[in-house]
């Protein structure tokens, strides 16, 4: 599949050392398309849409940011903690804006899954539908994440 | 037919060969906007070459904004007011710019064009803000994830800044990272030492400035940084004081102690200083030390989650649960904050139950 100019320079961004030193594509080779059409299509067949999700994660998120360390427990379900740093990254797909840093670790105490995820992933997978590329540092699986998000 | 097709290439050729021309023509001829005059704040004036960012023009004239994304419109901390010459306002503007913002003329210097005669209004103390070449004198180890940087001036050789303010330090390359970046980092060290700066830096996670600083900066190695920034400074007062931070929140507040000890302050303090675990504390020591040098100072390290191993015989639990035993005389009180936004945000909480005006509340929040 050929490449547009506006999104090689998408990719340079996504690669490492654009944007993070570790990048959002891991060893994946797939053209972004694809890798968002793949994911997508795994969230079509569980029934969610990318909006459902971040929704989803953005509630969690929100919970942790506004606690005093970013350490709560909601309806005895769900464990969040929040890992504070300082600064913020921009969007990858030139998005206007900047996202925190930091890191979200969502514990389903009811089924002992745990993952873990940054502000910008809910950004790009709200705005994008893009989980990242297999291998990437903060990949997530849509199956996983339909898993442990929801009751 | 062979000859037709070659015919019709060459003709194909030779139309996008003069467009692609006039394209470049085109571009030098109406590109080249010339020497434009910038009037700030209506008292001063800069002849500059058209054609650039207002940010990237100022910093070529010394004049430097705060920016955090290199001019990438991802900021929107370049915000200045543009009172003529700015040209209509740019989609990439408009997330970080309300109504009012609008309607008083603010734009983002990294977007705005200079083009023409521009007029701006910036606050007088930009300029005292420099662009500074340093030394690394000396790198410390603070914790296991927290670094003390020594930077000596070069040049210009004396820094004039308020305690609390910060610097913005450019990364050098590195291992595969071809371009630079700026980050803010608030000065860990009293305004006293002018011909040196430390700065605490916290390593974070994929952070680009912090993987350079912690991995691959060395002493000896000169560094560019520009500054100071930042309405984060004590009040000039003699009400007490409430100094809360948390973990690389220590260096604003640091550098103001250390600024109230040179000058002998006789104002009431307490510093509460959170971590969650032991491993996470640092300059206990430092500021036990500092105790003894005021008639009335407190340093409280408290941990939110210590562990067994910890062996830890301080207080525990959060800043606001000792606001009962430190804040005394609330209405007279002022208070500095240097943290996380869930911290800040339920200290303010606390402090306003306590009594605190809102006003009087100071805070760094970690963006």
């Amino acid at each position: 599949m050929k490449e547009t100019p506006q999104e090689k320079k998408i990719r340079q961004n996504l690669q490492e050392s654009g944007i993070s030193p570790q990048g959002f594509l891991g060893e994946d080779e797939r053209h972004i398309h694809e890798i968002v059409a793949t994911d997508l299509a795994v969230l079509e067949r569980l029934g969610k849409t990318k909006e459902e999700i971040a929704d989803r994660m953005e509630f969690f998120s929100q919970e942790a940011f506004s606690h005093y360390d970013g350490n709560v427990i909601i309806d005895q379900i769900y464990e969040i903690e929040y890992d504070t740093v300082r600064g913020k990254i921009p969007c990858p797909f030139d998005h206007p804006g900047l996202f925190r840093k930091g890191e979200i670790t969502l514990n389903n105490l009811h089924k002992n899954l745990k993952i873990s995820w940054t502000p910008l992933n809910i950004h790009m997978i709200r705005a994008h539908g893009f989980f990242e590329g297999k291998g990437a540092k903060h990949r997530l699986e849509p199956k996983d994440l339909i898993e442990i998000l929801f009751k | 037919m062979l000859f037709g097709i070659i015919n019709t290439v060459l003709i194909v050729s030779a139309i996008s060969g003069i467009l692609a021309f006039l394209l470049v023509i085109a571009d030098l001829v109406f590109a080249n906007y010339g020497e434009c005059k910038i009037t700030i704040n209506d008292k001063k004036e800069v002849k500059v070459e058209g054609g650039d960012s207002l940010l990237s023009t100022l910093n070529e004239n010394k004049i430097f904004l705060a920016s955090a994304c290199g001019g990438r419109g991802s900021c929107g901390f370049c915000r200045c007011k543009v009172t003529a010459g700015a040209g209509p306002i740019l989609p990439t503007e408009k997330p970080f710019l309300s109504p009012q913002d609008i309607k008083d003329d603010f734009r983002l210097a990294c977007q705005v064009k200079v083009k023409e005669d521009i007029k701006i209004e910036i606050p007088e103390d930009i300029f005292n803000i420099k662009k500074f070449k340093a030394k690394v004198s000396q790198i410390k180890d603070l914790t296991h994830d927290i670094k003390e940087l020594h930077l000596q001036l070069l040049e210009p050789q004396e820094i004039d800044f308020k305690a609390g303010q910060y610097v913005q330090l450019q990364s050098n390359k590195y291992a595969k990272i071809k371009k630079s970046v700026s980050r803010a980092y608030s000065i860990s060290s009293s305004p006293d030492k002018n011909k040196e700066i430390e700065l605490i830096i916290r390593k974070v996670p994929d952070g680009i400035c912090t993987t350079w600083v912690h991995e691959y900066l060395q002493e000896g190695e000169e560094v560019n940084f520009t500054g100071p920034f930042g309405d984060f400074y004590i009040r000039d007062s003699k009400a007490d004081m409430i100094f809360i931070a948390g973990g690389s929140g220590k260096a604003p507040i640091k550098s103001m102690i250390e600024y109230l000890s040179k000058h002998k302050t006789e104002r009431r303090m307490v510093y509460i200083f959170g971590a969650r675990a032991r491993k996470d504390l640092y300059y206990t020591e430092h500021f036990q030390n500092l105790e003894k040098q005021f008639p009335d100072f407190t340093y409280l390290p408290i941990l939110s989650r210590p562990t067994a191993q910890c062996n830890w015989n301080g207080k525990c639990g959060y800043a606001p649960n000792y606001f009962d035993e430190f804040i005394k005389d609330p209405k007279n009180t002022e208070a500095y904050l240097c943290g996380s936004p869930g911290m800040i945000d339920a200290v303010e909480k606390g402090l306003k139950k306590k009594g605190v005006s809102s006003e009087n509340i100071y805070y760094d929040k970690f963006a």
